[in-house]
C-alpha cells in the first residue's frame, strides 16, 4: 500500500531530522550505545571465560574425584570435630576398588619460599609421588622424588613452574636447595606450565614435597591425617561407579550405621565443571539482565525524544496531512525515525564493544571474539527496539488532528 | 460560468464545536454551490465561520450534519486516507502564516505533495521546477523559508499548492500576513491562475479591496451566509498594482 519510493524518502527525512538535531540524537542514542556495547561484550567474556575453563579441565583429567571430609549432622552422637580422613582411607580404596587407579593423600599449606634472597609465595602440597599422575601433572625438567625419599622423609620437592621463574628466573632449578621456614629442600623437578585456575588462582605457585616430609617440617599433623584424597578412576567411563565403590568402603571404614549421613563428601571432576558452568551461567544471565535493563532504559530515552519531537513538529504533521501524507505516511516518517536512532545506538555500541572486547581479550588473557550471533542479535535487539518505543509516538503523530495540528490563524 | 458544473455543493452543513462548557454553532445550516473556474472570495466578521468553512471544504474537518459533495464526489462519508487522497489530488492549500517546512528548501517544499503522490524523484524535481517557475521563483530554489520574504514565501506555498494541478486551489487570508504591494502581487498571481488555467479559487479575506478582486463574493455572518453577490466588475490586481506609488526597495516582479 505503501510504495517504495515513499519509504525511500521516509527514511531520507528521518535521516534529516536526526542529522538536524546531532547532539540530541547523540544523547538519545546513549542508552542504547550503553546496553548493546555491554551486551556485546558481557557475552564475550562469559563465552572466553567458559571456553579458558573448559580447556583447563581436560587439563586436569576428566576421571579425577576429589573427598572431603564433612561433619556429619545426622541423629547419631557425632555432631562437632567433623570426620579425618586418613592415608589408611587411601590405601583401603585403592584395595578395595576395582574402579579406582590411584588415591592419593592431600595436605595444603601457604607458606613464604626462598633463594638466595629471592622470596615467593607458594601453596605446599604434601601428597604421595602418586599426585602427579591423579592431577595428570607432568615435568617439564627433572624428576619426581622415590617412595624410599617417602619413607624416610627426605628434604626434596618439585615446584612449579611460577614459583620456578620467580625464584630462579631462566636458570635450570633442579639440584639447588630452597627454603621453607628453617628447612632446606633440594629441587628435583619443575612441572609443566598450566595456567590460572578455573578460580582465578595461579597453579603453577605450588611446591610439591612428601607428605611425610611437609607432616614433619612444615604444617604438623596427627600421623596419617590428611585434608583430603584425590582419586583417579580407571577410565573417564568409570568414575561414577569408583564415586559408589569410594562411598561404600568410607562408609565402612568410618562406621556410619544405615541411614547416617556420610561424614565426606566425593565429587568428581565433572561435577566441578558441571557447579563452575553453574556459577558463569548466572554470571552471564546476571550480567545479560544488566544489559537488557539499560536497553529498556535506552528504548524509554528514544520513546522519550520522539514523543517531544512529535509535539515539537505538530504544525509539519499539520501541513503534510493537508499536502496528502496519510495516517501510513506519518506513521512510517516518524517510525523509520526512532528506528534509524536505535540502529545508530546499536552499531555504535557495537563498535565499542567490540573495542572492548580486543582490549579486555589482551588484558585479561581470554580467547575473547565477536560472535556473529552475538552480531545479530545486538544490531536485531536495538532495531527492534527502535520498532517497539518507536511505534507509539509515531501513532501519536499519525493520529493527529490535521485541523488542530495546523494549528488556528 | 453559469453553466460549468459544480465543484463544491454544500447541503445544510452544520459544524457545532463541543468544549467542556458550551457548544459552539460555528456553522448552521450553509447550502453553497461552487462551480468549477469560478473565484469565489468569502468574508465577514471573525468568528463568523469563515475557517471552518474553508477547512471543511478543505476536507481537513468534517461536517456535523449535513452534506459535502466535492467534484462529485460524497467526501464527508469518506475514511481519513481517502481524504488524504483527495486533498493530494482535488486541492491545492495556501495559508495565512505560509506553512512552508522549515529548514527546507523551496525546491523541496514544492516537491513534497508528489512525494505522498509516489512520483518518482526525477520527475517530482522537474514539475517542481516548472511550478516555481510559473510563480516568478525560479532563482530561489535552493533557499530555505528563513531566507526568503514573506512574498517569496507565499509564492513557494502557491507553487507547492499548484504543483499537483489540481482544480481546486483554498486560500485562507492568504494576503494576512503581507504589506499591500505584496498582496496585490499575489493576487494578480491567483487571478492569471483562474483566468488562463481555469482554476477555481476560494479564498477567505477580512479585507474589502481584496475581496473585490474576486468574482463572486459570499459574506458570512455567525455560521450562515448573509449575502451571495457576483461581482460583475472584479479588480484587475495587476493594474491596481501598477497604479500603486513606486517602491524601489521592493523592486519590481513579474
Ligand atoms: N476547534 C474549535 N473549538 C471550539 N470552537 C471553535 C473551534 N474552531 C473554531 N471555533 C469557533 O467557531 C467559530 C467560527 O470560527 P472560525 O475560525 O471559523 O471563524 P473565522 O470566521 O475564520 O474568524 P477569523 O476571521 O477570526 O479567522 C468561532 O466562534 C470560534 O471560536
Ligand atoms: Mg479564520
Amino acid at each position: 500500500m505503501i510504495g517504495l519510493a515513499r519509504v525511500f524518502s521516509a527514511i531520507a527525512i528521518a535521516m534529516r531530522a536526526v542529522l538536524r538535531n546531532k547532539l540530541r540524537a547523540a544523547l538519545t542514542i546513549l542508552g542504547i550505545t550503553i546496553g548493546i556495547a555491554a551486551v556485546v561484550t558481557m557475552t564475550a567474556l562469559g563465552d572466553g571465560a567458559r571456553a579458558k575453563i573448559n580447556g583447563q579441565i581436560t587439563n586436569l583429567g576428566s576421571n579425577a574425584l576429589i573427598v572431603f571430609p564433612q561433619s556429619a549432622r545426622a541423629s547419631g552422637a557425632r555432631t562437632t570435630g567433623g570426620s579425618k580422613l586418613s592415608e589408611s582411607d587411601c590405601q583401603a580404596l585403592e584395595r578395595e576398588s576395582t574402579s579406582i587407579k590411584a588415591a592419593v593423600p592431600f595436605l595444603r599449606a601457604s607458606a613464604q619460599v626462598v633463594y638466595e634472597g629471592q622470596n615467593a609465595k607458594a601453596e605446599v602440597i604434601g601428597s604421595r609421588i602418586g599426585y602427579l599422575k591423579v592431577r595428570n601433572w607432568e615435568l617439564q625438567r627433572g624428576e619426581p622424588w622415590t617412595t624410599s625419599a617417602e619413607n624416610v622423609s627426605e628434604k626434596v620437592a618439585v615446584i612449579g613452574a611460577g614459583t620456578a621463574k620467580d625464584l630462579f628466573g631462566t636458570a635450570d632449578p633442579v639440584g639447588r636447595w630452597i627454603r621453607i621456614g628453617r628447612h632446606p629442600y633440594r629441587v628435583l623437578g619443575v612441572l609443566e606450565e598450566k595456567g590460572p585456575s578455573p578460580f582465578g588462582r595461579s597453579q603453577d605457585d605450588v611446591v610439591l614435597m612428601p607428605i611425610t616430609t611437609m607432616r614433619s617440617h612444615v604444617r604438623f599433623t596427627r600421623p596419617g591425617e590428611t585434608d583430603a584424597i584425590m582419586m583417579s578412576a580407571t577410565s573417564p567411563e568409570t568414575t561414577d561407579r569408583a564415586k559408589k565403590q569410594a562411598e561404600e568402603i568410607l562408609r565402612q571404614r568410618h562406621r556410619i550405621r544405615e541411614g547416617d549421613e556420610d561424614d565426606f563428601l566425593i565429587r568428581s571432576q565433572a561435577e566441578f565443571q558441571q557447579m563452575q558452568d553453574n556459577i558463569y551461567g548466572v554470571l552471564s544471565l546476571l550480567l545479560v539482565g544488566i544489559a537488557a535493563v539499560s536497553l529498556v532504559v535506552g528504548g524509554i530515552g528514544v520513546m522519550n525524544i520522539m514523543l517531544v519531537s512529535v509535539t515539537e513538529r505538530t504544525r509539519e504533521i499539520g501541513i503534510r496531512m493537508a499536502i496528502g501524507a496519510r495516517e501510513m505516511d506519518i506513521l512510517v516518517q516518524f517510525l523509520v525515525e526512532s528506528l534509524v536512532l536505535a540502529t545508530l545506538g546499536g552499531l555504535v555500541g557495537t563498535t565499542i564493544g567490540y573495542a572492548a572486547i580486543v582490549g579486555l581479550g589482551a588484558a585479561l588473557d581470554l580467547p575473547m571474539k565477536l560472535a556473529p550471533q552475538a552480531l545479530a542479535v545486538a544490531l536485531g535487539t536495538s532495531t527492534a527496539i527502535g520498532l517497539v518505543f518507536g511505534f507509539f509516538p509515531a501513532r501519536r503523530a499519525a493520529r493527529m488532528d490535521p485541523v488542530q495540528a495546523l494549528g488556528r490563524e | 460560468m453559469k453553466d460549468a458544473p459544480p465543484i463544491i455543493e454544500f447541503v445544510e452543513i452544520h459544524k457545532d464545536y463541543v468544549t467542556e462548557a458550551v457548544v459552539v454553532r460555528a456553522l448552521r445550516g450553509v447550502n453553497l454551490t461552487i462551480r468549477k473556474g469560478e473565484f469565489v472570495a468569502i468574508i465577514g466578521q471573525s468568528g463568523s465561520g469563515k475557517s471552518t468553512m474553508m477547512n471543511i471544504i478543505g476536507c481537513l474537518d468534517r461536517p456535523t450534519r449535513g452534506q459535502y459533495i466535492l467534484d462529485g464526489i460524497d467526501v464527508g462519508a469518506r475514511s481519513n486516507d481517502a481524504r488524504a487522497i483527495v486533498r493530494n489530488h482535488l486541492i491545492g492549500f495556501v495559508f495565512q502564516g505560509f506553512n512552508l517546512l522549515p529548514r527546507t528548501t523551496a525546491l523541496e517544499n514544492v516537491e513534497l505533495p508528489l512525494v505522498y503522490r509516489g512520483v518518482a524523484a526525477a520527475e517530482r524535481r522537474k514539475r517542481a521546477l516548472a511550478s516555481l517557475s510559473a510563480v516568478g521563483l525560479g532563482a530561489r530554489l535552493h533557499h530555505t523559508p528563513n531566507q526568503l520574504s514573506g512574498g517569496q514565501q507565499q509564492r513557494v506555498a502557491i507553487a507547492r499548492a499548484l504543483v499537483t494541478q489540481p482544480p481546486l486551489l483554498l486560500a485562507d487570508e492568504p494576503t494576512g500576513n503581507l504589506d499591500t504591494r505584496t498582496s496585490y502581487e499575489v493576487l494578480d498571481l491567483l487571478q492569471r491562475l483562474n483566468r488562463e488555467q481555469g482554476i477555481t479559487i476560494v479564498l477567505v479575506t477580512h479585507e474589502r479591496d481584496i475581496a473585490d478582486c474576486a468574482g463572486r463574493v459570499v459574506e458570512m455572518r455567525d455560521g450562515s451566509v448573509r449575502r451571495d453577490i457576483v461581482n460583475e466588475r472584479p479588480t484587475d490586481a495587476g493594474r491596481a498594482l501598477a497604479e500603486l506609488p513606486v517602491q524601489d526597495e521592493h523592486g519590481a516582479t513579474s
